[in-house]
C-alpha cells in the first residue's frame, strides 16, 4: 500500500473468487485502499477451476488474466492469500477485523522455479481437481496461479519429505516452521464474497455417487475437460480411461428440492449445455442426454440453449431420474420416468454427470462473524437503505452466474465506497 | 362420509375436481405443489404396472379427469413403500394421496370396475371378519365379485397353483382360520371408525 | 529521452544459469550492445537482487533497468522503481524453461532476448499523462425509470452531482404502472409493494440530482470527463457538461399486434401483461368486452419471446411477472381458476419459492405450446404432460406475457442513414454458433435488419451516432467477465437495455454502471486509461506533418476515440482512448506512436535479432503475440516445460490491432523467414479485450499477401492464428507446424542483403 496503512476508509473484500476480485479491483480503481483476502493459496476461486464459460465457450483464465494485470497495476490494492476472517467488531465506517493466515510453508522468496515439487515423490489429493487426481506435496496451485507461488501440503510437514522439499529450494523460500499468523485490519466497509461450495453428491442417496467413478459432478466435468486437468482435457470414463459414447447429464441434482437445496441454482442448466458441447466437440459419435425438469436458459443465454439443442446428438428428456444403479460391468444405469412419453426407462451410460447445485459458503460455516441478515438457505440479504457496512457480493448474495456475480460485485464496490464516504 | 365430488366437467382443466381432491383427500392440499418432475413414478417399484403412475395422475386431477382418475389402476397398485414420499422434491405426500383416493373410490362406488379394488375389498372382508386372511376365501370371494363367468375362468386358470399351495401347506381346506377374540377386533375396528369420523369432521370445521 | 541510462540485469536463478552462459550474455550487453552497466545476480527478485537495482536507480546510474529474468507477468511489483522505466525480457519461461539447456540455439535465443530488451529500451520514454481542462464530475443518467432512478440515487450517494434526463412527463417508467413487484427479499413468497414512488421522492428531494423531464438528448460530443450534451425540452435547448453518462433507457413491450395467432385483436379479452398490470393498479381486473370480473383466466407465456419469428431471446421476467399477476388476481378473487401455460418455467434462484407459492395457491401450471387462441377465447394447447391436444374452453380472459424489447435505439426518433449504416455493420448476423460440436448445427434466426429508431445520445463520433449493439438488439456489453465494458468509454448502459432483467436486478445493475462512471471520471482526472489498460498514462501521438489523411485510424479505432477535423486530419479525444494501439497499427506512414510503445520500438526489436546466414540452416521466424492471451499462454507453456521452437523470436504486442504491417515487411527485408501473429478469437464470440482489435489485425493480414508477392515471397510466410490463453499445451505445436511450413518454402532469399 502506498499510504500510511489501513484506515477506516479502507475497504476489505473477503473472498478472492471472481466476485471478490471484481469488487476489489473496481473499488481500488476509484482510488480507495482495498485489501483482498483469499482463503486458498491463489486467487480465482471456483471460476479458476472452470474449463470454459457459457455462452461464448471462452476460457475463464482470459478474464482472470486481465484482472490480475489490473491488480498488478494497483498500488492501493493488497492481496493476502491463505487468509480468512476470524472475527469482526464494530460498525459501518469503523470495523476491526481479525484475520487468520494459515501456513503455506512457502514464503515470498519463492520464485516458482518448481525445484521443490521435483524433490518429492509424496502425493496428496488435488483439491483443485476435485479429487480426480493427485498432486505433489509441494505444488503450484495451477499453471495460471496468482500469486505465482508454491504451497507445501500440510500432510508433508513433519515427514522426511518436508526436509527434501526444503533442501531443494535454492532461494530459502521453504519455511517449515510457518505457523501462520493473525493480525487485525481496520476498515470501513466489508464486501463479503465467499462464494459457494458444490452440493455434496453423497447426499443424493439414490444416485449412488460413491458406487462408480463414472458418476461425476458438474464441477468435476470442468476439470476433466480442462487442458490443465487430470486427463489433459480428454473427456474419458474415469473408471477405465476409455472414450465416452453415451453421456447423461442430470439437472437439479440437489437443487429445486425440499430435501436438499430448495432454490434453483440457476447455472446448472447452462453448465450442462456447455458440457454437452464439450463432449460433442471431442467425439463425433457421442450422444448426450440431458435430463431436466425445466430448461432454464434465461435472457440472452437462450441462444446458447438453441445452439446446443440444434445438435441432433444432444437429447433433452424431461425427467428427474429416480435412481442410478450400477450394472454388472460397472456402468451406471439411469432409471426413471420420461414425463413426456410416460415411458419408464433403464438406460446405461459411459458417464453420468450430476449437475449439483451451489450451496453458499456462508451457509457452510463461512458466514461473517457478525450479525447480518441471512435467508433460510444461508444467502446474505443486502441491508436496506445502505445502512450496513457489510455488503454481500456474488454467490454469497444468491445463486448467480459469472456475469451476474460480476454485476453484483461491481455494485458492491459502489456500496462500499458509499459506506466509507468521500475519499479523504 | 365423503363429500361427493362434482360431476365430471365437460371441459378439460375445470378445477372443481382438483379442489375436491384438495379439500377431501388426505394430503390433497399438498398436491398442487407437484412440478411434474417424474421422480415419484420413476421411484415406484411397480410403476410399470400402473396405467398412469402418480405424476400423471396428479396432472389428470388438475385437468379435471375425475372418472379416469378414480377408475385408474394406479391408486390400487400402490404398495405403500413410501419411496416417492421420501424422494419427492416438493414434499408431496404421494402415498397418502393415492391411498386415500383409493378409499374414496370405494366409497363412491368406482370399485366395481377395478379389479385391484375388488381384490382389496375381498382381502379387507376376510381380515375384518376373521381377524386373519384366508387365501382360499379371499380368492373365492374375489373371483365371485367379477361375476359367474369370471369366477369359472379365473378358478380354472389358477387351479394348478391352488393344488400346489394346498400340497405345500400354503393354503388349507376346511374351516377358515380365525383369531380368538373376534368380538374384540370388531370393537377395535368400530372405535377406529369412530375416531376417523370425528377427526375428519374436525378437520373440516 | 536524452538522459537515457540503460542497465542490463541478468538473473541466474530458476535454471537460467544452467541453461545459458550468462557471462556471454553480459559480454554481449556491455560489448556489442554498448550498455554502460551490466550485472548478474543469483536471484534478481530476492530482496538483495532488488536492492542492487534499486541502488543503481537511486544513485542515478540507471533509469532504464532492463531485467533479463522471468516473464513480465510475475514479480512486477518488485521490479517497479520510482523514477525508472523498467523493461522486462524473458529469459526464463521463453528460454531456460522452454529450450534445452546448454545448446547453441538456446544461447542464441537468450542473446536475442537481451538484444530485444536493449532495443526496446532505446525507443521508450516514460509516458507523460495528458490531462484535459474543464473536467466535470457530474454524471448524466438518461432514462427516469426504475433503473435510471436507482442510478441517480446511487451516484448522488457516492458524492456526485447528477443530471437525470427523462423523455416523458413523469418519472418512473413502466414500473410506475405496477401496483406490486416480484419479491426479492426473503421469504421470496408474496408480491411486494412497488416502492417506485419512494424512489421518485428520493430523487426529487435530493439536491444533488437535477431532474429534466420531457427532455431528450439532441446530441453528445466530447469525451469522458467532459461530455458536452445538448438537451432539448420542447422549443428550448441547453448544453450541459458532464463527466460520464449512464444509459438506462429500459425497454418497451413487444408489439402484440404481431401476435395475431395468439388471438390478440380477435377478442378484446385477449390482453397483454402490461394491459393487465394497468388493470391491477387501477380499477381492478375487468373484461374489456363486458366489464365483468373474469373467473377463468389463462396466461400464455413466451408470447413473442423465444420465438425465431419474433424475439429470439428469453425475456426473463415474464414467468415471474405472470406468477405475480396470477397471485394478485387470486388474492382479489379466491374462486378464480387461473392457468399459466408455459414451455419451460423459468424462476431461477430464490424465485423458485415464488413458483411454489403460486402452486400452493392453486394456480395451475400447464406445460405446452399454445397453438391458437380463438375469438371465443378457446385456447388450444399441445399439452405436453397429458400428451394430448387440449382445447381450453370457457375462459373469460387470456393474458399474453409479451416480452421485452430493449430501447437501445429511440423508437420515437427517426432513423438516420448514418446510424442505420453503423448498426448494420455492427450487428454481425453471422450466428454465434457452435464452433463446438461435430454435427451440422443450425443457427437461430436473428432479426435480419438493424432495429428501427434514432440514436439515443446522437454521438458526434466518427464511428456513428449510436451506442454499439449486439445482434439481438441489446446494447453492447462484454457480457461475461466485464459486463460494463462498452466501446464508448465513459458511457455505461444498465438495466433492460443491456439484458432482460427485473427491477431488483436493474437496481443493482444501475449501481454497477455508476461505479464504472465514477472510475471513468477519476481516470480522466489523472489522464489514465480505464479498463483493460488501467492506469496507463500513455496515449497515441499523431505526427500530423506527414499524415496523409487516409482516415484508417479514425475508421479502425474500436472505441471511436478519433474524430476528423474538417480538413480530414485525425483528432484524438484522449479520455475515450483505451490505448490498444489499433490506430498505430493502421497508420501506413508510421506517424502514430505512444511514448512507451511505438512503431520504431518494435521495428528496432525486430531488427535487433541476429539473423543467421543462409548456410547455417537456422531459420528465424517472428512471432508477434498478444500480451493478454497469447503471451500468457506461452508463459504457461514454459511453466509446464513445453518446448518452444528454437527458430522463433517472440515480441509481445498490446493487441493484434496494434500490429503495423510495416513490421512484417521489415522483418522479411531483414531476412526473417516467416512471421506469425498470435491473437484472440474474433467474431461474435470475440475474446479480444479491445473488442475489434484482433479482428482488425487479422483483416489486415489478409492483404499481406500482396506485400509478400511484391517481395517475391510466398503468401504463406505470414499468417495470423487465433490462440486462446488456455492453449498452453497446444501453442507450441501450432508454432512447430508453422515453422515446418516455412521450412517447406525454404529460406528467405533476402537473407544477408
Amino acid at each position: 500500500m502506498a499510504n500510511q496503512g489501513p484506515t477506516s476508509q479502507t475497504i476489505l473484500v473477503v473472498g478472492g473468487g471472481i466476485a471478490g476480485i471484481t469488487a476489489a479491483v473496481e473499488a481500488a480503481e476509484t482510488g480507495y485502499d482495498v485489501i483482498l483476502l483469499e482463503r486458498g493459496p491463489a486467487l480465482g476461486g471456483r471460476v479458476a477451476q472452470l474449463n470454459r464459460y457459457f455462452p461464448k465457450l471462452c476460457h475463464p483464465t482470459c478474464g482472470l488474466e486481465i484482472n490480475f494485470q489490473r491488480i498488478r497495476k494497483l498500488k492501493n490494492l493488497r492481496v493476502v492469500t491463505m487468509a480468512s476472517v476470524a472475527d469482526v467488531k464494530g460498525d459501518k465506517g469503523n470495523y476491526t477485523v481479525s484475520v487468520c493466515v494459515a501456513p503455506r510453508y512457502v514464503n515470498a522468496k519463492c520464485t516458482a522455479c518448481g525445484a521443490c515439487a521435483e524433490a518429492t515423490e509424496m502425493e496428496v489429493d488435488s483439491a483443485f481437481n476435485y479429487g480426480l487426481s493427485k498432486t505433489r506435496a509441494a505444488y503450484l496451485p495451477h499453471e495460471h496461479a496468482f500469486p505465482m507461488r508454491y504451497v507445501v501440503a500440510p500432510e508433508a510437514i513433519g515427514t522426511p519429505e518436508a526436509d527434501k522439499i526444503k533442501a531443494a529450494c535454492n532461494y530459502d523460500a521453504i519455511d517449515l516452521d510457518d505457523a501462520g499468523e493473525t493480525f487485525e485490519i481496520a476498515c470501513g466497509a466489508i464486501v463479503w464474497a465467499t462464494g459457494w461450495e458444490p452440493y455434496d453428491p453423497l447426499k443424493l442417496e439414490s444416485y449412488n455417487y460413491n458406487l462408480s467413478p463414472d458418476i461425476i459432478t458438474n464441477v468435476q466435468m470442468e476439470r476433466l475437460a480442462n487442458h490443465d486437468g487430470p486427463t489433459g482435457g480428454r473427456i474419458v470414463r474415469p473408471s477405465n480411461g476409455e472414450p465416452v459414447r453415451k453421456v447423461a447429464m442430470i439437472q437439479c441434482a440437489g437443487s429445486r428440492d425440499r430435501n436438499h437445496l430448495p432454490y434453483c441454482s440457476r447455472i446448472c442448466c447452462l453448465g450442462s449445455l456447455k458440457h454437452a458441447a464439450y463432449v460433442r466437440e471431442q467425439y463425433a459419435e457421442a450422444e448426450v442426454d440431458i435430463y431436466y425438469i425445466d430448461l432454464r436458459a434465461h435472457d440472452k443465454l437462450e441462444a446458447f440453449y438453441q445452439r446446443v439443442a440444434a445438435d441432433p446428438q444432444v437429447h433433452f428428456i424431461k425427467s428427474k431420474p429416480a435412481s442410478i444403479e450400477i450394472d454388472d460391468d460397472g456402468s451406471p444405469v439411469l432409471h426413471g420416468e420420461d414425463t413426456l412419453t410416460r415411458e419408464m426407462y433403464d438406460r446405461t451410460y459411459d458417464l453420468v454427470v450430476l449437475a449439483t447445485g451451489m450451496k453458499p459458503a456462508a451457509a457452510d460455516g463461512y458466514a461473517p462473524p457478525i450479525s447480518v441478515e441471512r435467508d433460510e438457505y444461508g444467502f446474505i440479504v443486502p441491508s436496506l437503505d445502505g445502512d450496513g457496512g457489510i455488503i454481500p457480493a456474488g454467490v454469497a448474495a444468491g445463486p448467480l452466474d459469472v456475469s451476474m456475480s460480476v454485476q453484483s460485485a461491481t455494485a458492491a464496490a459502489l456500496k462500499a465506497i458509499q459506506a466509507v464516504g468521500p475519499r479523504n | 362420509m365423503t363429500v361427493a365430488p362434482p360431476a365430471q366437467a365437460d371441459r378439460r382443466y375445470d378445477l372443481n375436481f382438483a379442489r375436491w381432491v384438495r379439500d377431501n383427500v388426505n394430503g390433497g392440499d399438498k398436491m398442487s405443489l407437484c412440478m411434474q418432475c417424474g421422480m415419484c413414478s420413476g421411484s415406484c417399484p411397480i410403476g410399470t404396472e400402473m396405467d398412469h403412475g402418480p405424476r400423471k395422475l396428479f396432472m389428470m386431477i388438475r385437468a379435471g379427469m375425475k372418472d379416469e382418475v378414480l377408475n385408474s389402476s394406479t391408486i390400487w397398485n400402490c404398495t405403500s413403500c413410501y419411496n416417492c414420499v421420501v424422494r419427492c422434491p416438493r414434499g408431496v405426500p404421494v402415498t397418502y394421496i393415492i391411498q386415500d383416493l383409493a378409499s374414496k373410490a370405494v366409497e363412491l362406488g368406482y370399485v366395481k370396475k377395478v379389479e385391484n379394488a375388488r381384490f382389496a375389498k375381498a382381502f379387507w372382508w376376510s381380515a375384518m371378519t376373521f381377524g386373519r386372511t384366508d387365501e382360499r376365501l379371499v380368492t373365492t370371494k374375489f373371483y365371485w365379485s367379477g361375476g359367474l363367468a369370471d369366477f369359472f375362468r379365473k378358478s380354472l386358470a389358477n387351479l394348478k397353483i391352488a393344488m400346489g399351495m394346498v400340497k405345500t401347506g400354503r393354503m388349507h381346506l376346511g374351516a377358515p382360520h380365525k383369531i380368538k377374540d373376534r368380538k374384540g377386533l370388531q370393537a377395535i375396528l368400530a372405535k377406529a371408525a369412530e375416531i376417523d369420523a370425528r377427526e375428519s369432521k374436525g378437520g373440516e370445521s | 529521452m536524452s538522459d537515457r541510462k540503460p542497465g542490463v540485469y541478468i538473473c541466474r536463478g530458476c535454471g537460467i544459469a544452467e541453461a545459458v552462459d550468462c557471462d556471454a550474455l553480459e559480454t554481449l550487453a556491455s560489448g556489442d550492445l554498448k550498455v554502460p552497466l551490466c550485472r548478474q545476480h543469483a536471484a534478481l527478485c530476492s530482496e538483495e537482487g532488488v536492492a542492487v537495482i534499486g541502488k543503481d536507480v537511486a544513485d542515478g546510474t540507471v533509469n532504464q533497468p532492463i531485467i533479463a529474468a522471468c516473464s513480465q507477468r510475475v514479480m512486477a511489483d518488485r521490479f517497479d522503481f520510482d523514477g525508472a522505466t523498467t523493461v522486462r525480457t524473458n529469459l526464463r519461461e521463453w528460454v531456460a524453461w522452454a529450450r534445452p539447456a546448454g545448446e547453441e540455439d538456446t544461447q542464441m535465443a537468450a542473446a536475442d532476448q537481451i538484444r530485444m530488451g536493449v532495443a526496446q529500451a532505446s525507443k521508450m520514454k516514460p509516458p507523460e499523462p495528458r490531462v484535459e481542462d474543464g473536467l466535470s464530475t457530474r454524471i448524466m443518467v438518461v432514462g427516469g425509470g426504475a433503473t435510471g432512478l436507482s442510478a441517480a440515487i446511487e451516484a448522488a450517494a457516492a458524492g456526485h452531482d447528477v443530471l437525470l434526463v427523462e423523455k416523458t412527463r413523469e418519472l418512473g417508467g413502466w414500473s410506475a404502472k405496477w401496483s406490486k413487484r416480484m419479491p426479492h427479499r426473503p421469504p421470496y413468497r408474496d408480491p411486494q409493494d412497488n416502492d417506485i414512488a419512494a424512489l421518485i421522492d428520493k430523487v426529487q428531494s435530493d439536491k444533488a440530482i437535477t431532474v429534466k423531464t420531457e427532455t431528450t438528448v439532441a446530441e453528445t460530443s466530447g469525451m469522458p470527463g467532459k461530455f458536452a450534451v445538448s438537451l432539448v425540452n420542447g422549443a428550448s435547448a441547453a448544453t450541459e457538461t458532464v463527466g460520464a453518462i449512464v444509459v438506462a433507457t429500459g425497454w418497451r413491450p413487444y408489439d402484440a399486434s404481431k401476435l395475431g395467432h395468439l388471438g390478440y385483436g380477435a377478442s378484446p379479452d385477449v390482453v397483454t401483461g402490461v394491459e393487465l398490470e394497468e388493470m391491477l393498479a387501477g380499477a381492478g381486473v375487468k373484461r374489456k368486452s363486458d366489464g365483468a370480473a373474469p373467473n377463468n383466466i389463462a396466461f400464455v407465456l413466451c408470447a413473442g419471446s423465444r420465438d425465431p419469428g419474433h424475439l429470439p431471446y428469453c425475456s426473463s421476467v415474464c414467468c415471474g411477472t405472470s406468477i405475480k399477476q396470477a397471485l394478485q388476481i387470486r388474492a382479489a378473487n379466491p374462486e378464480a381458476m387461473i392457468y399459466i401455460i408455459f414451455q419451460e418455467l423459468r424462476t431461477p434462484g430464490t424465485a423458485e419459492e415464488f413458483y411454489r407459492q403460486a402452486q400452493e395457491e392453486g394456480i395451475v401450471f400447464m406445460k405446452g405450446k399454445v397453438k391458437s387462441v380463438g375469438s371465443d377465447l378457446t385456447v388450444t394447447v399441445d399439452d405436453a404432460l397429458l400428451g394430448q391436444e387440449v382445447p381450453m374452453a370457457g375462459l373469460d380472459m387470456v393474458v399474453l406475457a409479451t416480452g421485452m424489447v430493449p430501447n437501445a435505439t429511440d423508437p420515437d426518433k427517426p432513423a438516420t442513414e448514418k446510424g442505420t449504416d453503423q448498426l448494420a455493420n455492427d450487428i454481425d448476423p453471422v450466428a454465434p454458433i457452435a464452433r463446438a460440436g461435430n454435427g451440422e448445427v443450425d443457427s437461430p434466426a436473428w432479426p435480419a435488419a438493424a432495429p428501427e429508431g434514432g440514436p439515443i445520445l446522437n454521438l458526434k463520433y466518427r464511428q456513428g451516432p449510436h451506442l454499439p449493439m449486439l445482434a439481438d438488439g441489446f446494447a453492447d456489453s462484454h457480457f461475461i467477465c466485464f459486463p460494463y465494458e462498452t466501446r464508448r468509454t465513459g458511457i455505461y448502459t444498465c438495466g433492460p437495455v443491456r439484458r432482460p432483467m427485473d427491477m431488483a436486478e436493474s437496481a443493482e445493475d444501475a449501481a454497477g454502471a455508476v461505479l464504472k462512471a465514477i472510475q471513468a471520471i477519476r481516470s480522466a482526472e489523472a489522464g489514465m486509461a480505464v479498463h483493460p489498460r488501467v492506469g496507463d498514462l500513455s496515449f497515441p501521438k499523431f505526427g500530423l506533418d506527414i499524415c496523409t489523411k487516409c482516415r484508417r485510424c479514425t475508421v479502425e479505432c474500436p472505441f471511436g476515440a478519433i474524430d476528423e477535423t474538417e480538413e480530414g486530419y485525425p483528432v484524438l479525444s484522449p479520455t475515450r482512448c483505451r490505448r490498444c494501439g489499433t490506430c498505430m497499427g493502421a497508420c501506413p506512414v508510421r506517424t502514430i506512436n505512444f511514448d512507451n510503445y511505438n512503431v520504431q520500438m518494435v521495428s528496432e526489436m525486430i531488427g535487433a535479432v541476429e539473423i543467421p546466414d543462409e548456410f547455417s540452416d537456422k531459420y528465424r521466424i517472428l512471432i508477434l503475440a498478444c500480451e493478454n492471451d497469447a503471451a500468457p499462454a506461452l508463459d504457461m507453456a514454459g511453466i509446464n516445460r513445453h518446448a518452444l521452437n528454437a527458430e522463433v523470436r517472440v515480441i509481445p504486442v498490446r493487441c493484434l490491432g496494434s500490429v503495423s504491417m510495416l513490421w512484417i515487411s521489415d522483418a522479411f527485408q531483414r531476412g526473417y523467414d516467416g512471421a506469425m501473429l498470435l491473437g484472440c478469437r474474433s467474431g461474435d464470440d470475440y475474446q479480444c479485450h479491445f473488442i475489434k482489435g484482433s479482428l482488425i489485425g487479422q483483416e489486415r493480414m489478409k492483404n499481406i499477401g500482396e506485400t509478400l508477392q511484391s517481395l517475391m515471397l510466398e503468401d504463406g510466410r505470414a499468417k495470423a492464428v487465433e490462440v486462446s490463453i488456455a492453449d498452453s499445451a497446444k501453442v507450441g505445436k501450432m508454432i512447430d507446424e508453422f515453422v515446418e511450413e516455412i521450412r517447406g518454402y525454404g529460406m528467405n532469399p533476402f537473407k544477408g542483403f
